[in-house]
């Protein structure tokens, strides 16, 4: 125990010691905690702007269009003569849909017939191409229908007969999770634990290629049994360090940034903390692998520069599993980020309870075990290696 | 390899030299090699499906009529959604919802049938999780493309029975039917909208680090700064012989991603594929010089390194691809405006899937190629001055 401890304590020291990896751990935490949150913060895209083509140019197009440009997600930014004109306007990216009126629009609307419109909008942006079809949608179904129940009572149709008729069986949404879909509600809960898990994982890597890490000196036992105990208390005490070290910047990653982005949380504060507990070990685990994989600092830092995005989308988060390949989603399960994304994100935001996510709970676990194990292997044979009578040569 | 050390100093020199390097030392071919082309392969394997389609929903049904049974197949029928299985309790929805082993709950309320013909107007409630946003969104649309189509035949019927034409029918229940055109991605395909440009996200992050590195070996002691101008004949040569290797090697990963988005993920090419190409090489120059420029003022690779993945890791976020520019505010908005990607992102979304008109193609090329004259000035001026500096202080 007292070696865990000697361990703990050493790599405790080094962790807000060493600049490079005090940068990572404290100050990068520290400034994504402000920066990465910032295009998102107005939850919602509103007013994507919109050409009108009012070929008809009667009291009922520019109804349909001042109703069109009064919802909260389009604005009716231009009025122009003919589509030709308004599609350039959508190259030059100055409106991002074309909103159609033809000619006998009123007309054909008051004599009962069909008045068909169009809506030619921008599919290289999704979240603007969701916006204006809901909006106008919206507008072409509540118009067409206040249309339908006039007629009806206008045949002599009792009103709530004509209702009836015209929405039998309305049809209700309801989003039980982030209903206003808010995408700083969406996006930030998991990119938060994703972030948390890249500067770990940077920061026990590069503690592990710095000089120094080597609390109990290596090369002098010989026994297995002294070597298997110096490598399990080594392994030991250094994840006990990034634990402790992480307890602080875990909890306000998961409990104070949403709170001050307003993010909605149903979970307990309790529940939150013993789920990130097995997913901060994992991390700490897998950051000896990758210590001993890379071998030098800026190794550990340029390789794991780039791979945060390709990690996040691994998640299955902002692109479902179902849609990835099967390999894909195996790779994906040994990350701890996957399953903490998932489990943190239903026990936060959702509202389970510890039991609702033990799949991922015990997953995250497991993964500690094998990653602590292979550290632990790794260890005792640097240390075995380190004891043969050939050229000792100390590292620490 | 004799034959050019025998080679004059100057621009070649520095460039074989850099090749050399590249040769011998595994690290910086990782990063201009294996894990671009890795990384990107990674990504391309996540998103090759480009649509989500067939997304699980359960259903409740209370009432178990002919009509109720109508509308779950209608469910089941879109491209969206499947109604994989029947639940008994909406707890159980709800449970499923959570766990993820659904997408979406249909619930069908008792006496459906029975209320809609005797004009009660019964609520078919859909109930679905836009906690993740965009699998909540996919099943709201097969959801809200269904149930409306159900109703409308529900609607007709009502008529007809009336004793209405049905083509009389039909045209009264839409009096202003909505045809939306999907423009430049009419199937809605995530590998053109997202793998498209997450590719080029991930090089950007790459070059620039990769350069922080390699320029700040060479200008982290006043020693090899020296070695460098003496090989190079001069600093300008010097610095153009460094970089191009790289700048040669990263629009080769660039070219790769894109040929494999072309042949094999049919991602249109209906633009200028010259202007494409413009674009591919500022970009990338654009990168490099932003990481020499950081490993110049910095003159420490690793601090050099760290600011350049403090700068360019989140830099996604920022480029208004998920999240558009348009909804972003101040700060983010202007972050955006400063990184190459976001421009590059913009001409090269017009060049293959939009086929913008040339002469509406011009604006994001322009602010690429400011950028690259701009970081090439700041650099040569940095580069004069650090000369003057170790002229000084040479021993």
């Amino acid at each position: 125990m007292t070696t865990v401890l000697a361990v703990f304590r050493n790599e405790i020291g080094r962790l807000f010691s060493l600049r490079p990896v005090v940068s990572v751990v404290v100050v990068a935490a520290a400034v994504y905690a402000v920066f990465y949150p910032q295009p998102y913060l107005n939850e919602a895209l509103r007013k994507v702007p919109i050409a009108v083509v009012d070929q008809d140019r009667t009291q009922a197009s520019r109804e349909l269009a001042r109703l069109v440009d009064a919802t909260p997600d389009v604005a009716v930014a231009q009025v122009l003569p003919d589509v030709p004109t308004a599609q350039r306007e959508v190259y030059a990216r100055s409106v991002f849909g074309i909103l159609l009126i033809p000619r006998h629009f009123e007309r054909d609307l008051l004599h009962g017939r069909t008045s068909p419109i169009a809506l030619y909008a921008d599919a290289s942006y999704f979240l603007m191409y969701q916006r204006m079809n809901g909006a106008v949608t919206a507008v072409s179904r509540t118009l067409g229908t206040s249309f339908e129940v006039a007629r009806l009572v206008g045949l002599g149709v009792d009103l709530p007969v004509a209702e009836a008729a015209t929405d039998p069986m309305p049809f209700i949404p309801v989003p039980l999770f982030n209903p206003q879909g808010g995408y700083a509600t969406y996006i930030l809960p998991a990119a938060l634990v994703l972030i948390l898990q890249q500067t770990l994982l940077i920061g026990v890597g590069l503690l592990g290629t710095l000089p120094g890490g080597a609390a109990i000196a290596v090369g002098t036992s010989r026994r297995f049994g002294d070597l298997a105990y110096e490598s399990i208390a080594t392994v030991a005490g250094k994840l006990l360090a990034y634990l402790a070290a992480e307890a602080l910047i875990v909890a306000t990653y998961l409990i104070g940034l949403p709170y001050l982005y307003g993010i909605p949380r149903l979970g307990s504060v309790a529940t939150i903390l013993a789920f990130a507990l097995p997913f901060t070990l994992a991390v700490g685990a897998l950051g000896l692998l990758v210590a001993a994989a890379l071998r030098k600092p800026l190794a550990v830092q340029l390789v794991f520069a780039a791979i945060g995005l390709p990690f996040f989308f691994l998640a299955g988060f902002a692109w479902p599993a179902e849609a990835m390949p099967l390999a894909v989603r195996w790779v994906a399960k040994l990350l701890p980020s996957t399953l903490a994304i998932d489990g943190l994100v239903d026990v936060a935001q959702l509202g389970a309870s510890l039991s609702d996510v033990r799949g991922e709970f015990l997953g995250l676990w497991l993964l500690v075990a094998v990653y602590a194990s292979i550290a632990v292997v790794i260890e005792f044979n640097n240390r075995r290696r380190a004891s043969t009578p050939a050229p000792v040569r100390g590292t620490s | 390899m004799q034959r050019r050390d025998r080679e004059r100093p100057g621009f070649s020199l520095v460039f074989w030299r850099e090749l050399a390097w590249l040769r011998r030392r595994p690290l910086l071919l990782m990063l201009t090699v294996v894990i671009p082309l890795g990384l990107m392969l990674l990504l391309t394997a996540i998103l090759s499906a480009g649509l989500a389609t067939r997304l699980p929903i359960a259903v409740l049904d209370l009432d178990g009529s002919e009509l109720s049974r109508s509308v779950i197949r209608a469910v089941d029928a879109t491209p969206d959604t499947a109604a994989v299985l029947h639940v008994a309790e909406l707890s159980e929805g709800r449970h499923l919802i959570v766990a993820r082993k659904i997408r979406g709950l249909l619930m069908l309320p008792r006496n459906l049938e029975r209320d809609v013909f005797a004009g009660r107007r019964p609520e078919v409630v859909f109930f679905y999780n836009t906690q993740t946003f965009t699998v909540g969104n996919l099943v709201l649309r097969g959801a809200n493309a269904a149930i409306p189509t159900v109703a409308a035949g529900i609607r007709i019927s009502l008529r007809t029975a009336e004793g209405q034409p049905v083509e009389e029918a039909q045209a009264a229940i839409t009096p202003i039917p909505l045809q939306t055109h999907a423009l430049f991605n009419s199937t809605l395909n995530y590998v053109h909208f997202l793998l498209a440009a997450l590719l080029p996200a991930v090089l950007q992050t790459l070059v620039v680090t990769t350069m922080a590195y390699a320029v700040g070996l060479d200008v982290e002691t006043r020693h090899r700064f020296a070695v460098l101008r003496r090989l190079g004949r001069g600093l300008v040569p010097a610095m153009f012989g460094k970089m191009l290797p790289y700048t040669i090697l990263f629009l080769s990963m660039l070219g790769i991603a894109d040929a494999v988005l072309f042949r094999f993920l049919e991602l249109p090419l209906r633009g200028d594929p010259a202007l494409l190409v413009f674009a591919g090489v500022l970009f990338v120059l654009a990168c490099q010089f932003i990481g020499a420029l950081l490993a110049l003022l910095l003159r420490q690779a690793a601090v050099a390194v760290s600011i350049a993945t403090l700068l360019t890791a989140p830099a996604f976020g920022f480029m208004g691809i998920g999240f558009p520019r348009l909804g972003m505010n101040q700060f983010a908005y202007g972050y955006g405006e400063l990184l190459p990607g976001t421009w590059y992102l913009m001409a090269r979304i017009d060049q293959t899937i939009r086929g913008t008109p040339l002469d509406l193609s011009w604006k994001p090329i322009l602010v690429l190629v400011g950028f690259v004259i701009a970081l090439i000035s700041i650099s040569t001026l940095r580069v004069w001055k650090m000369r003057g500096s170790s002229e000084g202080g040479a021993p």
